[in-house]
């Protein structure tokens, strides 16, 4: 495997966790989040933080992370998603925005230059420095994550979110406490976003407020619904493909950018649901339903 | 001073609002939030910038002419980009929009280049001092103009044929279809009205900071679908007190808060209002 495939294949393992996070809030939680990268954005900072300042192992580092990330997830969700999908969709929008510039301006994420030398993980002894190694923790943390989403989604939790996604108000009359299942998802979701963060910034090793803008939140998003909503395969293919496509489109140069949002157009008109809709290709065999 | 910041604010309040009317109509009629709405703003201050630059062009002839484009590019957008996807999940929409954004942004890059273009002509505005408070004729020439075009669009809207069946379509699309109303004909008529007002303020934003450029759209679409959001979406007046709103918040927040968190204060203050009144500040929809 060239060096190159290898940072692609870790890039792209960083993005099914985030598009596969960011579906469990839009797929199964019915909510939109038009700011996802701000949680990537503070995993990756506190990370990086608490590495540099403190020596903190990377398990540790990444544990705080999600904790840390989880918890603004939970503080942003709780007065929030009482609002309805629009509403919902610009609070997030404006969160990242928020999350964004605080980062630019404050003086401990070191302002536009970001955080440097950012030490990569090593667990006693061993170090992940060597890329293929890299990728070894990277699928760990999506096997992780596809393990952690997959048995939440088919129980009865997961049972619980979908009738919420499909009919609220039917939810509630049947007992269903929406508003903690959906602070409790916005939270998770959050968490894993952390997750992503942590593994990013340990890996990269130099962080600025560039990689964690509304550019990324809108890149996550896409891939979702490029997935197909509502599917864990859906985001997987979904991160992969748009990983890929840049890359792969990187022959026309200056036109890029403009096949990019061609494609995507197109795409969506050919098969609005998603490369995956619903149900399409699922892994039924695997739940115990 | 504090007058001063007041003035600022309420000038680009008015152009953010004229976008906001966009948004908020076409949200009215579809639901769709466009998030190319931006882009025609830039598409607008483009043409007129080009047009102007033949020489062969007055004024006001150049103004017509990029609202015109942006019209135009709105009603091509809505056929290509969003009617085959009628129906579907609402995000489908709104990343088609995402995606439509990225297409034209990137047009713009090849054709214009990565760099600021000054507009073509000087206007010598006066600062004219109405009871001690100093007035740059440009911002009352901004404000004058953005203010006459939503003082149209509400008589348009009110007292028309056309405006009362866009009313009627955002109501309540097959209603108004069992009524005889041509609700694809209204929709593309929504574009083409919401996006000739974006393409407007486009025109004027690229005056009044002299500088047009292809991303230009971006941060006052945001800020633009924030106003719109905030003053209730879908209602009209909304939309105008919405953008005036956060204009003022911004400009205020920038020379006493921190100018540093200037777009930061904008969405704080929304996401502050959203949380007390979710319904926006005037609740309404297809006012």
């Amino acid at each position: 495997m060239s060096a190159y495939f290898l940072h692609l294949a870790i890039l792209g393992g960083i993005y099914i966790i985030l598009a596969i996070s960011l579906n469990l809030i839009i797929g199964y939680a019915g909510q939109v989040s038009l700011g996802h990268a701000a949680f990537y954005g503070i995993g990756a900072y506190v990370s990086a933080l608490t590495s540099l300042n403190w020596q903190f192992p990377f398990p540790l580092a990444a544990l705080s992370a999600m904790l840390f990330t989880g918890g603004c997830g939970l503080a942003l969700g709780l007065p929030t998603l009482r609002l309805k999908e629009d509403y919902l969709a610009i609070v997030t929008l404006g969160f990242g925005v928020i999350v964004d510039l605080v980062f630019l301006n404050l003086e401990i994420t070191g302002g536009p230059d970001g955080l440097a030398g950012i030490p990569p993980p090593s667990v006693l002894g061993l170090s992940f420095r060597p890329p293929p190694l890299y990728l070894l923790l990277t699928l760990l943390a999506v096997l992780f994550t596809l393990g952690l989403t997959y048995r939440l989604v088919h129980s009865y939790h997961g049972r619980a979110l979908k009738a919420i996604r499909d009919h609220e108000v039917t939810a509630q009359v049947m007992g269903i406490n929406t508003p903690s299942y959906k602070v409790a998802i916005f939270t998770l979701a959050a968490a894993l976003a952390g997750l992503a963060g942590s593994l990013y910034a340990h890996y990269i090793t130099f962080i600025n407020p560039e990689s964690f803008g509304l550019h990324t939140s809108i890149l996550i998003l896409c891939m979702v619904v490029v997935g197909g909503m509502g599917s864990i395969a859906g985001a997987v293919v979904g991160a992969l493909a748009l990983t890929m496509l840049p890359e792969m489109l990187r022959q026309f140069h200056a036109y890029q950018d403009l096949i990019y949002g061609a494609l995507l157009v197109g795409l969506l008109i050919w098969r609005p649901e998603g490369l995956l809709g619903r149900g399409k290709l699922s892994l039924k065999f695997l739940s115990r339903e | 001073m504090f007058l001063q910041q007041l003035l600022n604010g309420l000038t680009a309040g008015s152009v953010y609002a004229l976008i906001a009317l966009g948004y908020t109509m076409i949200y009215g009629i579809l639901g769709l939030i466009n998030f190319a709405q931006g882009e025609i703003y830039m598409c607008g201050a483009f043409v007129a910038v080009l047009l102007l630059g033949t020489g062969q062009v007055n004024f006001y002839l150049a103004f017509a002419g990029g609202m015109a484009a942006a019209a135009l590019l709105g009603v091509v957008l809505e056929r290509v980009a969003f009617r085959p996807l009628r129906g579907s999940h609402p995000l489908v929409p709104l990343i088609s929009a995402i995606g439509a954004s990225i297409f034209l942004q990137s047009l713009a890059l090849l054709l214009f280049g990565p760099n600021d273009r000054p507009f073509p002509i000087q206007f010598n505005f006066s600062t004219i001092t109405i009871a001690g408070l100093p007035l740059s004729s440009l911002q009352g020439a901004i404000l004058a103009a953005a203010l006459g075009f939503m003082g149209l669009l509400v008589v348009f809207v009110r007292y028309t044929r056309y405006g009362k069946a866009i009313v009627a379509c955002a109501l309540d699309r097959d209603t108004a279809r069992l009524m005889g109303v041509n609700v694809d004909r209204m929709v593309a008529l929504t574009f083409f009205i919401g996006s000739a007002l974006s393409g407007a303020a486009g025109i004027m934003m690229a005056i009044y900071y002299n500088a047009t450029y292809p991303r230009m759209g971006l941060l006052p679409g945001l800020k633009a679908f924030s106003a719109a959001i905030l003053g209730g979406v879908g209602s009209i007046p909304g939309a105008i007190l919405g953008g005036l709103l956060l204009g003022v918040a911004e400009s205020l927040g920038a020379a006493y808060v921190s100018s540093g968190y200037k777009d930061a204060i904008a969405f704080a203050i929304l996401i502050l209002v959203l949380l007390f009144r979710p319904q926006g500040i005037l609740k309404g929809r297809g006012d």
